[in-house]
């Protein structure tokens, strides 16, 4: 019996090698020196001095906002109408190459199937393989530097902390937590804390790299949740110059190819299928009420629905409330009046209603 | 049953052949591209096999190996050729593996060979909108079927272990298969993410990460992984079962 019993022993050594494997695998390995202690001016000064890089890297992000997570039918397609909510719900891995301010190429990786922006000098393309199309914007000589460079089908770390750092006041506080390690590299992790108890987001960490200053990933966290509301950063990273083909572009051969003019306000882009129906339309100038983290955008009537799409949409994702119907996410509230004016905030309902009684 | 797989992409090629076109982005992935390039019906057909024909005809070779020589009576003449047993399961693996190689092999060539005589054959549009030669993609064909053929290793090792728990070839068959199922309904299920990178069915469809440009090696990296370590797994305790098991029949 027991010769039996001992016969069995590789049968059951093989998984639980295999096991602690997996477990040793999984913790995190220290590695490299760690970085000297600096103050949260210092890591901020670090972060205004890191100039364009050269990269290439892959970015790695999750959404916990409270939406309903859109199924993913494996080999199939959805419509490209869910598409840029799609974007805000479930997991999402994107490729990212970067060659100094005009040369850029994003590819958002799904599951048989790839969404593109890539810019090369003044020419942008945008390109969806799931519909075979591909859209072509030129972009007027001595355009800023972020403009147009893939911002609508996904955004990277540097380009989130700039929109969060960009927005520090005295409503902020700003203080340097425990080193982290991004993609195999030391950062500097910079918090942001809203001083104010009336807004949804509890805090915004935005890890910095110990040695060039460029930030490697953002977290944000909503008040009564555990895991992060949004998190984007990089798995892996290369500094660098890629390939150089990289970012040559030509729309391939049977695509459906859409020319896009160049808006003259920075707003009105309306390119990718990553803008949201409600902020496309530009013409609407919010009206902003409240400061810092308690501010209150509203948008006139007419915003919403406007299109039969976008009005069953909203029609699905909205509770009715006192006074209209509320869209409510982890991080930003929206309220929607029956007559049809918006009302956006990373505040809670109450804080909204409040906004649309004051008027 | 390889007459069968090879069936599927003449099927899907014939189909498109006498039908209009199909407008992008309905149907299996690559379907609309079949049109204008007929390599594209092998990775079609690679698509549409994937979720359950392959892995059916992998089960019931896998579920025959150890199952049927006992169901058949003839396990115990095996046994007495003083071959050993742990070879004779080695051999009856390698049996599998080559079935599990070839299977893929023969759905990608076949779509490849029907779609470039029934559909032009041109420079292929990758999922990044860049294109590639003819040549360089028969080359990522095959890089795909080699995926695939290692993507159902795990599965055969699995099939090899059941397969020694029954003297019923069907029943070991059927519960390979139906492994496979459950595995691909688990893997659909958020409520379950934590489970997904463990389920062998995870990365079958991450194939797609070949066909982009540059091409990215990670998936294969850890689907080769994880398929290592269920081969080892359940290698290791179909070698304990059936060494310890008694062959009557």
């Amino acid at each position: 019996m027991t010769r039996k019993w001992l016969r069995w022993l590789p049968a059951v050594a093989v998984p639980a090698v295999i096991a602690a494997g997996a477990l040793a695998g999984s913790l995190p390995a220290r590695a490299g020196d760690p970085l000297p202690p600096r103050t949260p001016e210092q890591v901020l000064q670090l972060i205004a001095q890191h100039r364009e890089p050269a990269l290439s890297g892959t970015l790695e992000q999750s959404s916990e906002l409270g939406l309903p997570e859109l199924p993913k039918t494996g080999a199939g397609s959805d419509s490209s109408g869910t598409a840029w909510l799609e974007l805000l719900t479930g997991p999402h891995t994107a490729r990212v190459y970067r060659d100094g301010p005009d040369n850029a190429r994003i590819q958002v990786l799904d599951r048989l199937a790839e969404r593109n922006a890539v810019r090369h000098g003044n020419e942008v393309w945008f390109y969806n393989s799931k519909d075979n199309t591909a859209s072509h914007l030129q972009l007027p000589a001595g355009t800023a530097d972020h403009y147009g460079s893939g911002k609508d089908v996904t955004a990277t770390p540097d380009q989130l902390a700039a929109m969060f750092l960009a927005k520090v006041d005295p409503s902020t506080d700003v203080s340097v937590g425990a080193d982290v390690q991004v993609a195999g590299r030391e950062a500097y992790n910079l918090v942001l804390t809203p001083r104010s108890d009336a807004t949804l987001v509890s805090s915004i960490a935005v890890a910095v790299d110990g040695q060039t200053g460029l930030p490697l990933g953002v977290e944000v966290k909503a008040r009564g949740q555990s895991e992060p509301a949004f998190r984007v950063a990089y798995t892996s990273l290369t500094l660098g110059a890629p390939d150089a083909s990289v970012f040559t572009f030509s729309p391939p051969p049977g695509a459906t190819v859409k020319e896009i003019q160049v808006p003259e306000h920075q707003e009105g882009k309306e390119s990718a299928n990553a803008t949201p129906p409600a902020a496309k339309d530009s013409t609407h100038k919010p009206v902003v009420t409240g400061s810092g983290w308690e501010s209150v955008a509203e948008f006139p009537a007419g915003t919403a629905g406007s299109t039969p799409d976008a009005a069953a949409l909203l029609e699905q994702a909205t509770v009715p409330v006192q006074g209209g119907r509320l869209l409510s996410t982890a991080l930003v509230n929206v309220l929607v009046l029956d007559d049809g004016q918006v009302f956006v905030g990373s505040v809670p309902l109450e804080r909204l209603q409040a906004a649309v009684l004051q008027k | 049953m390889l007459c069968a797989l090879a069936a599927i992409p003449i099927l899907i090629a014939v189909a498109v052949r006498v039908s209009s076109a199909v407008p992008p982005g309905r149907g299996p992935a690559f379907l609309d591209r079949i049109a204008q390039n007929g390599l594209f019906v092998g990775v079609t057909a690679l698509v549409v096999s994937v979720p359950l024909f392959l892995p059916l005809t992998v089960g019931v070779v896998a579920g025959d190996t150890i199952a049927g020589e006992a169901g058949q009576g003839t396990l115990r003449y095996l046994l007495v050729a003083p071959a050993g047993r742990v070879r004779l399961l080695i051999v009856k693996y390698a049996g599998t593996a080559l079935f599990v190689v070839v299977a893929p092999l023969v759905v990608a060539l076949t779509g490849a060979g029907i779609g470039a005589a029934l559909f032009p054959v041109g420079p292929v549009t990758l999922l990044s909108g860049d294109t590639i030669g003819p040549g360089e993609a028969v080359v990522r064909l095959l890089l795909i079927a080699a995926y695939l053929a290692v993507s159902l290793l795990g599965l055969s090792a699995i099939g090899l272990f059941i397969s020694t728990l029954t003297d019923v070839p069907v029943g070991a068959m059927a519960a390979t298969v139906v492994l496979s199922v459950v595995a691909q309904v688990l893997d659909a299920l958020p409520q379950l993410e934590w489970l997904h990178p463990w389920l062998f069915s995870h990365y079958w469809l991450d194939f797609g990460d070949l066909l982009r440009q540059p091409v990215s090696w990670d998936s294969f990296a850890v689907n080769a992984l994880l398929q290592g370590g269920y081969i080892a797994v359940f290698g290791a305790l179909a070698y304990g079962r059936f060494i310890t098991k008694d062959v009557l029949s």
